[in-house]
């Protein structure tokens, strides 16, 4: 029966997130089509601000970056994760837990802590890395990792890949321990080893969660701020350039108030419609 | 509800406590270590110039070096600004926020005080729209800082040309010591080197040009002191993968005596004298790197006094007073022996009398001998959003990602963009 | 033949294990060293053990106060969101009401929308608000950006509550709010006990808005201390190396210890 009091339930939670974000998201696209000096709102100027998005190379670097981040982490994090979790799954109950809480301590830790951390593994002069690579004899391939800007973004997605695939190992379990056993049973009566068996079974029935984990690592890649920023800042030249930290810049370091709006309406943009593709593909299962 | 009950306990605590004792927040750089650590210098005067103050107090907030200025304009912009700081850069920057009246004039206190170490250059710099907003305290000088030792083990003189430089560089390159320590993670120490090569490559006459006047940033003489910034690099004069390496642990890097040189500023004098207890370290100036340009160095006034509009006239009265104290003959005398920071209006013969440490002497006595060269600081002088471009732009130029026309184009578009918008400062 | 991708499966266990842990080890390392221990290797034990950073770190430069803030601010936005969503989550879960999907979907928007999307006009908000440069200015903005998630987590955990439990309790003559507290609450405390440990965690990493609304040094929490610290020390790594274990260790015992309810929590959205 419908009743009036559910508006109550709901009114403390829809009033922090109206004020703080819903709001704040209307005022942006608001802020965006006028014009700025210095934080002074000027003329309305309707859609001029997105025209330099066009010609800003920046921007376009920025959104390489992210997009390239995204299929990196689909390629790494997420196929070692189901990788792992498959593995996972046919061990002891205390291996199992112990080697997945392992796996999810780097994502308990701050980003920028973990930029910091990895700054160090990364550092050309004593890093850790090149210590190691001539010690073993393999100083030819000592570099400058995060100054490169070839190697920088990869590094740095390392680091996220670190702080991400105990997240997928997790949620793949899970699935895999809702899948029923007697499939894999008659699959061992067949014959059929390891491989085979995650091949034919696992993979098809973890589709959902695939799926979800892809999205959610697509959402996430736009998202991110902390770990570039306390690293590269975007560097070397706009190697690690995304979307968020050229929006810190051009609002926090520049002052250009319009512009930093309208990079922030496309990033909604973005992130809002993979959400709802995510939400349609999940929905029709 | 919950929300507003906070924010009404708020605004009563806030009222109460302005009714109690008058105080002024206090912004400055001054730590114990890294870049402009004078920190010893700033707590001694902090008690000795107290007296000034005549019962204001001073809450007093350490910020790092290159954070505050950031952090200045996030709280101007957030309607909080602090009383006093001690911040940077000057000019454009500064004019901006004057022209937003978030500072406040200070042209009585100067009449009232006096401060004729400021020279109409400094004025300048402090200045918008006719009145003076600031008070510029250190002199900052760029200049190399080298390894005698090294030298003297491999018979090395100190270089007196361009060309010399380079011989020396290529000398401790072959012996597989660093020749010149640089680290631009943070992306604004190349800004310091590529000041330095400008001014001796096109001189002080040609920046002018540039900045002050009409000629583009695509010009014959700029190239060439992007090609030759360029060139160190490539040489591999600076250790491997700089642009991942960050400013301190460049500085840790010649501190330690695996390289021979490294070219800073006097910002960091304290850290280095500290630092350079295993070896005898001295200053040399860098040659003109190009004919017909006269010797010279990069020149700045590092960072000023700057005081809130916001703050009550009885505490702008005190801070000016206290500013005044901070700045006498014997406040300069503790800023040398204490914090090993230079103010302006110190002779070098001073710093000889004061027992300054010999590096302090070194580096002022070569610095100040050019005093009619000496060129611009360019992250203090350009716009903000100019400076923006330059930092990533500078990597890549360094980094070889860019050509010398490709950055300098990069530069001009932004130049452009900038004079459009009304923010450039002229003197 | 067969124990043989058994090996190598083990093998692929162990490298990802190192790889997780190897930083770990390696920050707890360099937390002992002394600043001339710098260029001497990066994996050599530094000798002797150097605990005086951890003191240094946390009395001298501040790291107690930055400690104390997280705390503070982590505790106050979960306090917030537990206060907010289970009921929110209660009522798309099961009661009726207008709008109901419509406001469900424009929760759900929200769960993408990053802080730096929104800085710009949140920044201006909080300043007209007077909540820049202090404590409420962070709490307030965390506690809605994370709403989204927690009201979607709650929904997912109340909807496995029994209606006849629900029913029985309303038929019994109590308000909606009644059964809430006295007959939904108890049996979702599981739930419950994931999303305050996953707000906590998510709001202890916050860095973006807590840098960004506060000035003043003394009200920092530990993630923007932990950054600033490699402005102000440049080289001093053990100290640096002690505020990044300070920060971060309280997070891993936690999940340690509660492990099953973090993971609970997390799968609950993902696998339904």
């Amino acid at each position: 029966m419908p009743t009036r009091s559910a508006y109550l339930f709901l009114l403390p939670a829809l009033v922090l997130y109206v004020a703080f974000v819903a709001i704040p998201i209307m005022q942006i696209i608001g802020f965006s089509l006028f014009d700025w000096d210095n934080g002074i709102r000027g003329d309305f100027v309707g859609m001029d601000n997105f025209a330099r998005l066009g010609g800003d190379r920046v921007f376009w670097s920025a959104l390489a970056h992210n997009a390239i981040w995204v299929v990196l982490t689909l390629a790494f994090p997420l196929m070692a994760g189901l990788l792992l979790a498959a593995i996972l799954a046919e061990r002891g109950n205390n291996t199992r837990r112990w080697l997945a809480a392992i796996y999810f301590i780097p994502r308990t830790i701050p980003l920028v802590v973990a930029g910091i951390i990895w700054g160090w593994i990364y550092n050309p002069l004593f890093g850790l890395l090149n210590y190691i690579l001539e010690g073993i004899g393999l100083g030819f391939l000592a570099g400058a990792w995060l100054a490169e800007p070839g190697s920088a973004l990869l590094s740095l997605n390392i680091v996220g890949a670190w702080t991400f695939f105990g997240f997928c190992v997790v949620i793949f379990l899970a699935a895999i321990q809702s899948i029923d056993p007697s499939l894999y049973e008659a699959a061992e009566i067949d014959g059929a080893e390891w491989w085979r068996k995650f091949r034919d079974i696992t993979v098809p029935l973890l589709k959902n969660s695939t799926l979800f984990l892809g999205l959610y690592a697509a959402i996430e890649a736009m998202r991110f701020f902390d770990l570039i920023w306390v690293t590269t800042q975007g560097g070397p030249g706009y190697a690690t350039e995304v979307l968020t930290t050229h929006i810190y810049k051009t609002f926090f370091l520049v002052g250009d108030f319009g512009y930093a709006a309208v990079l922030s309406v496309v990033l909604l943009i973005i992130v809002l419609s993979l959400s709802s593709i995510s939400f349609w593909l999940l929905k029709s299962k | 509800m919950k929300c507003f009950s906070t924010i009404a306990a708020g605004a009563v605590l806030a009222a109460g406590s302005a009714a109690a004792e008058t105080a002024i927040t206090q912004w400055d750089q001054f730590a114990q270590s890294g870049i402009t650590a004078a920190g010893p210098a700033m707590d001694e005067l902090i008690a000795s110039c107290k007296p000034a103050l005549e019962g204001v107090s001073v809450l007093r907030t350490v910020a790092p070096s290159i954070g505050i200025r950031d952090s200045y304009r996030l709280a101007v912009s957030a309607g909080k600004t602090p009383d006093l700081a001690y911040t940077w850069p000057a000019a454009s920057v500064l004019a901006g926020y004057a022209r937003v009246g978030a500072l406040a004039e200070l042209d009585k206190y100067y009449d009232q005080y006096g401060w004729s170490q400021v020279n109409e250059f400094y004025k300048g710099r402090n200045s918008y729209e006719g009145h003076i907003y600031a008070v510029p305290m250190e002199q900052d000088l760029m200049g190399v800082y080298f390894n005698r030792d090294l030298f003297n083990d491999k018979g090395i003189a100190v270089p007196t040309t361009y060309a010399e430089f380079q011989a020396v560089a290529e000398a401790f390159k072959a012996d597989g010591i660093v020749p010149v320590s640089f680290g631009n993670r943070d992306r604004w120490p190349a800004t310091n080197t590529f000041s330095l090569i400008l001014g001796l490559t096109v001189g002080l006459q040609a920046e002018q040009d540039v900045f002050f006047g009409d000629t583009p940033w695509t010009n014959a003489g700029f190239k060439q002191a992007a090609e030759n910034f360029q060139a160190w690099a490539n040489d591999e004069y600076f250790p491997r993968g700089f642009n991942g390496v960050g400013y301190d642990e460049a500085n840790a890097l010649f501190l330690s005596g695996r390289a021979a040189m490294t070219i800073t500023g006097t910002w960091v004098l304290q850290d280095m004298i500290r630092g350079a207890d295993k070896f005898d370290m001295g200053i040399f100036m860098m040659p003109p790197m190009a004919d017909g340009v006269d010797a010279g160095t990069m020149w700045g006034e590092g960072s000023q006094w700057q005081l809130s509009s916001a703050t009550s006239a009885e505490g702008q009265d005190a801070a000016a007073a206290y500013l005044n104290c901070l700045l006498s003959d014997e406040s300069r005398k503790v800023w040398v022996q204490k914090g090993h920071t230079v103010t302006i209006g110190t002779t070098p013969a001073e710093l000889a009398d004061w027992g300054a440490d010999p590096a302090v002497q070194e580096f002022f006595s070569g610095g100040l001998a050019t005093a009619e060269t000496n060129f611009y600081d360019l992250h203090t002088t350009l716009p903000e959003s100019v400076t923006q471009v330059l930092y990533p732009e500078l990597q890549r130029l360094v980094g070889g990602d860019a050509s010398a026309d490709e950055f300098l184009e990069t530069m001009q578009a932004a130049w452009e963009v900038a004079i459009a918008n009304g923010e450039r400062w002229t003197p | 033949m067969n124990n043989l991708p058994r090996h190598s499966q083990t093998v692929v266990l162990i490298a990802f294990a190192i790889y997780a842990l190897a930083p770990v080890y390696l920050i707890f390392l360099a937390s002992m060293r002394s600043e001339a221990d710098l260029f001497s290797g990066p994996l050599s034990v530094p000798w002797p053990i150097n605990v005086d950073n951890y003191r240094r770190v946390w009395q001298e430069s501040g790291f107690s106060v930055f400690f104390l803030n997280s705390l503070k601010i982590s505790t106050s936005v979960t306090v917030l969101v537990v206060l907010c969503a289970p009921l929110a989550g209660f009522a798309f879960a099961k009661m009726q009401f207008k709008g109901r999907e419509p406001l469900f979907a424009l929760f759900l928007a929200g769960l993408v929308v990053p802080a730096p999307s929104i800085i710009v006009a949140l920044y201006g908000n909080l300043q007209v608000l007077g909540m820049i440069d202090s404590h409420i200015g962070v709490i307030l903005p965390q506690a809605a950006l994370l709403m989204p998630f927690s009201v979607f987590l709650m929904r997912t955990v109340m909807q496995d509550v029994p209606d006849e439990l629900i029913e029985a309790s309303l038929m019994d003559g109590a308000t909606f709010f009644e059964t809430f507290i006295r007959v939904v609450v108890p049996v979702v405390r599981p739930g419950l006990m994931s999303l305050i440990l996953i707000v906590f965690l998510f709001s202890w990493q916050e860095y973006l808005l807590p840098l960004v609304v506060l000035q003043t040094e003394s009200l920092k929490p530990i993630t923007v201390g932990a950054a600033s610290l490699q402005g102000r020390y440049g080289v001093d790594y053990g100290g640096i190396a002690a505020a990044g274990l300070i920060a971060f260790a309280p997070l891993v015992v936690l999940f340690l210890i509660m492990q099953r309810s973090f993971v609970r929590g997390i799968s609950a959205g993902a696998v339904k």
